[in-house]
């Protein structure tokens, strides 16, 4: 069989779908595409067996069929084309002959029945009991992204921290991603929803979604295996973490009263030098906070380099001195978008709130952050 | 050009037992192993017994057999260390740079020190005086342009001498002397080097340099260098190593692990309690094994920050199992800590294992402090 396809618009299709093509895998049967021509339609998959993608084009062809290809070298070679008309020919014997204006290339397949099988969704092969259904617009799912998806644990000992919880409640939606040390907790009030489950998310479909999300809804189906997440050209199919998500909500201390307000940028700058001079295996920086003076020091006691630093800030409580690993600090400040922030601090070993200033509206963020013990 | 000095004492060993014991003077004296149960090698030997054909690595078996009169004596170990402190000492008040090489070896800067010191080789014979005078050690002085021409000249100013080789006559001082001169040509490396040709330095250094890079590698340039008269200027930083150790010599040799073992871990326990007692962290730990002939050995390895003793003790113990290799019993085993960073440590949202033990440790070195460090202790597992 034989069909035509413009090369910029299959590149774009590829674009979308190659993020989930593994780049290291025992499984090498996975990097591949597995491309589908079905009564008019091409449609190309592509899976690291945890995240699946899926998009399709319109095209001509007489007859249907299925292949699949190696990905890397074909997206390669189509990104190489420049704007032309492909013209793509599956001949037998397992050959793949591209034909442009000017030149031919041939590309082996092979049988799309060696391909695992991709879950269709909402479909037959996941589990449609429980299945619940919701449209979620992306550019909120964005901006949850940018809030939490840094704090998710990139450590495999507790996998269930190894995604970000959606949370649905009665207010709205509840974002919480917290690798044990840090935590950021995102409440958007502006979904609403008649869902009462929880799910965990895997990391790498949250890194996928992030990069294809535009500011159209986005909708999302809900088994208690699998997700998908359905955007105008593109669908991901995700399975869940099946495991119970750390009961944040008793770390989230009650009493602390001591309240420092700081600038945001002040603070961030002062930190990033710092960083400069804390030891590299502990990245310790010491926070001592007296009246409205912030002091901010590190030292490298290995090559006898040390630091500090004041800023100006507001408190209410007592003096207080407090370590953190500069590079948790580094990562709130950067993630946190708000000129002014509010330390809720009340002791040298317990949790401490990082809160912005004024929240946007519907939107109610909460960081946590763990300090380090300086003394034993 | 530089002016180091390499001092070396003369047959360390056997000057501190004659010092200890003045019958063993003029007598051929042996350090090391007990010649009777056949065990162990010569640490050190006396001039007298290396008339025998005795030196020192040599097993005690050939050495008894070379020389059956000889006196062997298993060594005061203890003293050896104080009398090379008390010899630093005395090197301290002049040398403005220096660098411990061994026990009984010292390398010193005295760069620019002319004006204060006035001729180098009379100073070097006033120290040497100074050392014999408090101590009644002899030893034996190099003075070169750097520290491979000042060990090889303190070799040959042996016993209780002083050479010094004016800058710019290394290559001639060097040539007429036997390659195994070399600081670094061993057996393996003799044998092959009388295999080719070269008997003396000098027949080296005629040779280019190409020609030992393909013959001996990398190693071939480095003694190429070295018969040129080259080495290296500068001596090692001092290190003002920060280290937390604790050592424990066996009263008899032990040979049942279990109980190596058990000390380890107690040793363990008490640098443990000193590293937490400072407010510290370790990376570094070491281990240090010597058996009963003396053969010594450390081991050490390198892991994330800590204070946690059942990390330490598990490196450790790790480390002493690789090590412990030969069939031989135990005289000392120590645990030596290094590379400290300051105490800190990322508090957890969510409690675990590790963090519990963390807090009953941290509740073991307050009972220790305040009643003893036998006071509480640790049953193996499954005992209660």
């Amino acid at each position: 069989m034989e069909f035509k396809v413009n090369s910029k618009e299959f590149e774009r299709l590829l674009t979308k779908i190659i993020p989930a093509v593994p780049s290291r895998t025992p499984m090498q049967i996975l990097e591949n595409f597995l491309i589908e021509i079905k009564d008019g339609q091409l449609t190309v998959f592509a899976t690291d067996l945890e995240i699946s993608l899926k998009s399709s084009l319109n095209i001509v062809a007489d007859s249907n069929a299925s292949f699949v290809v190696p990905a890397k070298l074909l997206y390669d070679v189509v990104r190489s084309l420049g704007e032309t008309t492909l013209n793509i020919k599956v001949e037998e014997k397992g050959k793949l002959q591209l034909t442009t204006d000017s030149g031919e290339y041939s590309l082996s397949y092979l049988d799309s029945s060696d391909f695992p099988e991709i879950p269709s969704f909402p479909g037959d092969t996941v589990d449609q009991e429980d299945l619940k259904e919701i449209s979620i617009n992306g550019e909120e799912l964005n901006t949850a992204f940018l809030y939490t998806s840094f704090a998710m644990s990139k450590e495999e000992m507790r996998p269930a921290m190894m995604g970000t919880l959606f949370e649905f409640i009665e207010e709205g939606l509840r974002f919480v991603a917290t690798d044990g040390h840090r935590l950021v907790n995102m409440l958007n009030t502006n979904i609403k929803h008649e869902i009462t489950e929880q799910y965990i998310i895997p990391e790498r479909a949250i890194s996928v979604l992030h990069k294809v999300l535009d500011e159209k809804d986005v909708k999302i189906y809900l088994s208690k295996s699998h997700v998908s997440f359905v955007l105008s050209d593109i669908e991901l199919i995700t399975r869940l973490i099946g495991q119970r998500y750390p009961d944040y909500k008793t770390v989230i201390p009650m009493e602390n009263e001591f309240l420092l307000h700081v600038k945001t940028k002040d603070l961030h700058n002062a930190v990033k030098r710092m960083m400069l001079f804390s030891t590299s295996n502990t990245r310790r920086v010491k926070f001592s906070i007296d009246g409205d003076n912030l002091e901010i020091s590190a030292e490298d006691l290995d090559i006898g380099a040390s630091g500090k630093e004041s800023i100006h800030c507001t408190y209410e409580g007592d003096p207080l001195t407090i370590g953190f690993n500069s590079a948790y600090v580094n990562d709130i400040l950067s993630h946190i978008r708000a000129e002014e922030i509010i330390l809720k601090l009340h002791s040298p070993t317990k949790a401490v709130i990082v809160e912005p200033k004024d929240n946007k509206d519907n939107l109610d963020l909460m960081m946590l952050l763990m300090p380090v013990r300086l003394n034993n | 050009m530089r002016t180091i000095f390499h001092l070396d004492l003369d047959t360390f060993f056997v000057s501190v037992e004659r010092i200890i014991d003045p019958s063993l003077n003029g007598k051929p004296v042996i350090v090391g192993g007990d010649p009777k149960e056949g065990r162990g090698v010569v640490a050190a030997c006396s001039y007298e017994a290396r008339e025998y054909g005795l030196h020192s690595a040599m097993p005690i078996k050939q050495a008894y057999r070379l020389c059956p009169n000889g006196l062997y004596i298993h060594g005061h170990h203890d003293e050896y260390g104080r009398y090379s402190k008390a010899v630093k000492s005395i090197l301290e008040k002049y040398a403005p740079m220096m660098e411990q090489a061994s026990i009984d070896e010292f390398y010193m800067d005295f760069t620019g020190t002319k004006h204060i010191y006035g001729s180098m080789y009379d100073f070097a014979k006033s120290l040497q005086k100074e050392i014999w005078d408090q101590l009644q050690l002899p030893c034996s002085i190099g003075i070169g342009g750097h520290k491979t021409i000042a060990k090889i000249c303190s070799d040959y100013a042996k016993p209780n001498g002083v050479t010094f080789v004016m800058p710019g006559m290394e290559k001639e001082f060097l040539a007429p002397l036997p390659v195994e001169t070399i600081p670094g040509v061993g057996k393996v490396t003799l044998e092959q080097m009388h295999n080719k040709g070269f008997y003396k330095i000098g027949d080296i250094a005629a040779m280019p340099q190409d020609y030992f890079a393909v013959a001996f590698g990398k190693y071939g340039i480095d003694i190429w260098e070295k018969a040129n008269g080259k080495g290296k200027q500068y001596l090692n930083p001092p290190q003002e190593r920060k280290s937390i150790s604790k050592e424990r010599t066996f009263s008899k040799d032990i040979v049942n692990q279990k109980v190596i073992e058990a000390k380890l871990f107690e040793l363990t326990g008490k640098v443990c309690q000193i590293l937490r007692d400072r407010n510290w962290q370790t990376t570094t730990i070491s281990i240090k094994l010597r058996y009963s002939d003396f053969i010594t050995l450390t081991r050490a390895k390198t892991i994330p920050a800590t204070d946690d003793d059942k990390e330490v003790f598990e490196t450790a113990l790790n480390l002493f199992r690789k090590a412990y290799t030969r069939r031989v019993g135990i005289r000392l085993i120590g645990v030596h800590l290094t590379n400290f960073s300051e105490f800190s440590e990322q508090e957890a949202l969510f409690e675990d294992e590790k963090l519990t033990r963390k807090k009953m440790f941290r509740a073991v070195n307050k009972i220790r402090d305040k009643f003893g460090y036998s006071s509480i202790g640790f049953l193996p597992e499954g005992k209660s």
